[in-house]
């Protein structure tokens, strides 16, 4: 469009989250891609529910690895966040992307959470709750410190602001 | 009883604890009695065969009705200036406490039971998260009119104090402005509404998908060579499935809707909404946690120039949420006129709506012809494999052809508009929706773009809220009027975020 000039944009959240998250990925994407090979084997060999050629197999082996490889490095192009005095800005996805602003006035609760694959990689999620169900704002795969950071940060700011947050 | 506070002197008269209405010992015996008819049956079962034993007799008929004793006796409550609280049970005693202010709504039910006895049963809405049902308040029964101060009293807490001894007796009170009045010729909407044509399209589609068996099996015994044998057969089964379709959705409206009554109290804080036929319903709403109404307008109702009027309430839990309907199916002109009523202004109804462009529309075609194509090619595979006659395949076009219509109301629907105190979206065509809500209740965005909306260059934006569905989106908006209309809506929140460089990095 000829206005996409003037017209202001969104610009990308400043942070990236931490490299490391892409390894989780990684992990996470190989796991689903073991689990349909695994399933697509008991569904062909176990069970012959129905025939599987060999190129069919190569199909779905390629299909998997360019998952694995593709899927983390896409989401951590895509993968951003950023903390204003007023405001949360989030970016994630890969396929469908999305991003969320909530203002920080309307924080309700600042959550911090560690899976056992994040602990292991020392990553962490925030997540940001407002008033509304539809609006919690995700920021996966940041490292453990700095995740520790932004809780305190954000808890700190959203107190700032006070009023009930509805 | 002796659990009372010491400042109950403090408190004043309203601080009292109060007791149900004693005539809900006669609801309670016959609803226990209800509960426990499998019980009393097979006593009686085994009492005549076992040669009659009186004991058995005597405990099946004792036992409900001590338990409603019991109840009455048990349950009691009050209200202090700033809270509510309800105390139960008598060996293991549970009081409810909620605060005034977080009362959200209060529902008055009465069965035709209670309506014979002059009862209502009150439910008193905190929009608590809490899960378990009996968390939430409910008292079974009061009087009426008791009910009635109780719930005037709940709403308007400033003149809590006096408002035991003048109970507005009629539920819409003197003074109260009453917005809506149901017209009985409204029941000619009852078969349009969503429900009822989605029925009556579903089996419109299962009788296209029998069509071919349906001839087959007919062939046997009817003569296909004489069409009209076949014609007349079909259209017998799909008249007799819209009437018994009509039927039900006419009497589910009624039983519901009669009677419906929407009035707002002289202050304008509150809406009461009285309907139901046998089972009698009052709900209020404080206007404060009104955040904006939703039109709803599926295809059927809009066909016919009729709509459905529903209120974005905030604080409401799931279960709660129901209750927010201010129009049932009615002329479109009486739920704008309702409509405009509630939001003080008609700008949100007449605004001209900003369209959403080629690409939005392309979308929709594409979407519909898409889905369309699948159908057609399911069905043209199906009379292959069943190797119908090859003429059959024919009726694939029927998905094909209808796509395009809907794709083109759809398209045509997409719309969204700002106005000083509402952000407007128009949407859908079977779910058709117009949703008004304050530019004030939306506390966030989200932008979303599937792989083919980026390449489109449009975005589904939603606009987050407390209230209702929590979430309502614009769809498939131009990415730079995505950004504008949002920027526009919630002044400054997007401001750090915005830049007019053209973007690079993504994608």
């Amino acid at each position: 469009m000829d206005d996409a000039r003037v017209a202001p944009r969104l610009r990308v959240p400043a942070n990236r989250v931490s490299p490391r998250a892409r390894v989780g990925w990684t992990a996470v994407a190989v796991g689903q891609a073991a689990v349909v090979l695994i399933v697509l084997g008991l569904l062909v060999g176990v069970w012959n529910v129905f025939d599987l050629p060999g190129w069919g197999w190569l199909a779905v082996v390629i299909a998997a690895l360019a998952y694995a490889v593709t899927m983390p490095s896409v989401r951590y192009a895509v993968h951003r966040w950023e903390v204003t005095a007023d405001a949360v800005f989030t970016q994630s996805g890969w396929l469908t992307q999305e991003r969320r602003v909530a203002p920080l006035a309307r924080v309700q609760t600042v959550d911090f959470e560690q899976g056992a694959l994040a602990r292991a990689l020392r990553l962490a999620t925030v997540t940001v709750t407002t008033a509304s169900a539809a609006g919690p704002v995700r920021i996966e795969g940041l490292d453990r410190y700095d995740a520790e950071n932004l809780v305190d940060d954000l808890t700190a700011r959203a107190n700032a602001h006070g009023g009930d947050a509805t | 009883m002796t659990s009372q506070p010491s400042d109950e002197d403090v408190l004043g008269r309203d601080a009292d604890w109060r007791r149900l209405d004693l005539r809900m010992l006669l609801v309670h015996p016959v609803n226990e009695v209800v509960r426990f008819l499998p019980a009393l049956v097979a006593v009686f079962f085994v009492g005549s065969h076992s040669g009659g034993d009186v004991w058995w007799h005597l405990v099946a008929v004792v036992v409900p009705v001590a338990l409603g004793l019991l109840r009455f006796f048990t349950t009691r409550f009050r209200i202090t200036p700033a809270q509510i609280e309800l105390s139960r049970g008598l060996v293991s005693r549970n009081v409810l406490t909620a605060r005034l202010d977080r009362v959200r709504t209060v529902e008055l039910t009465s069965s035709p039971i209670h309506r014979f006895l002059g009862l209502a049963k009150v439910q008193i809405g905190t929009g608590s998260a809490e899960k378990s049902g009996d968390a939430k308040f409910a008292l079974d029964s009061l009087g009426v009119a008791e009910a009635r101060s109780l719930r005037h009293a709940l709403l308007h807490r400033a003149t809590a104090a006096e408002a035991g001894d003048e109970a507005p007796v009629d539920p819409v009170a003197d003074g109260d402005e009453r917005l809506l009045t149901f017209d009985p010729s409204w029941i000619r909407f009852a078969p349009l509404t969503t429900g009822g044509l989605l029925i009556v399209i579903g089996a419109l589609a299962a009788g296209n998908q029998l069509v071919g068996p349906a001839i087959e099996r007919l062939s046997d015994h009817v003569d296909l060579g004489e069409p009209r044998h076949l014609g007349l057969t079909i259209m017998a089964a799909v008249l007799a499935f819209v009437v018994v379709i009509s039927v039900l959705s006419i009497v589910g409206y009624v039983l519901t809707n009669w009677g419906f009554t929407l009035a707002r109290d002289a202050a304008g804080r509150s809406v009461h909404i009285r309907k139901g036929l046998l089972t009698t319903r009052e709900t209020s709403l404080e206007l404060e946690r009104v955040r904006g109404v939703e039109i709803h307008e599926p295809l059927g109702l809009r066909l016919a120039h009729g709509a459905r009027l529903a209120a974005i309430v905030t604080g409401l839990s799931k279960k709660e949420a129901g209750s927010t309907a201010l129009v049932p199916a009615a002329p479109q002109r009486v739920v704008a006129r309702t409509a405009v009523e509630l939001l003080h202004e008609d700008e949100p109804l007449t605004i001209a709506l900003t369209r959403h462009g080629e690409r939005a529309v392309r979308r929709r075609f594409s979407r519909a012809l898409g889905v369309g194509a699948v159908i057609a090619s399911a069905w043209i595979v199906t009379v292959l494999v069943a190797a119908w006659a090859t003429l059959w395949c024919v009726l694939g076009a029927v998905p094909v052809l209808v796509a395009i219509p809907l794709a083109a109301d759809r398209a045509r629907r997409l719309g969204h508009g700002l106005t000083e105190r509402f952000l407007v979206v128009r949407a859908h065509c079977f779910h058709g929706r117009r949703v008004v809500l304050e530019r004030d209740g939306i506390i966030g965005w989200n932008l979303t773009q599937t792989w083919f909306q980026r390449r489109a260059g449009l975005v589904t934006m939603t606009a987050t809220t407390a209230a209702g569905k929590q979430g309502y989106s614009v769809m498939d908006v131009p990415e730079t009027q995505a950004i504008a209309l949002a920027d526009a809506a919630t002044p400054g929140l997007l401001t750090a975020f915005l830049t007019a460089q053209p973007q690079t990095s993504r994608r």
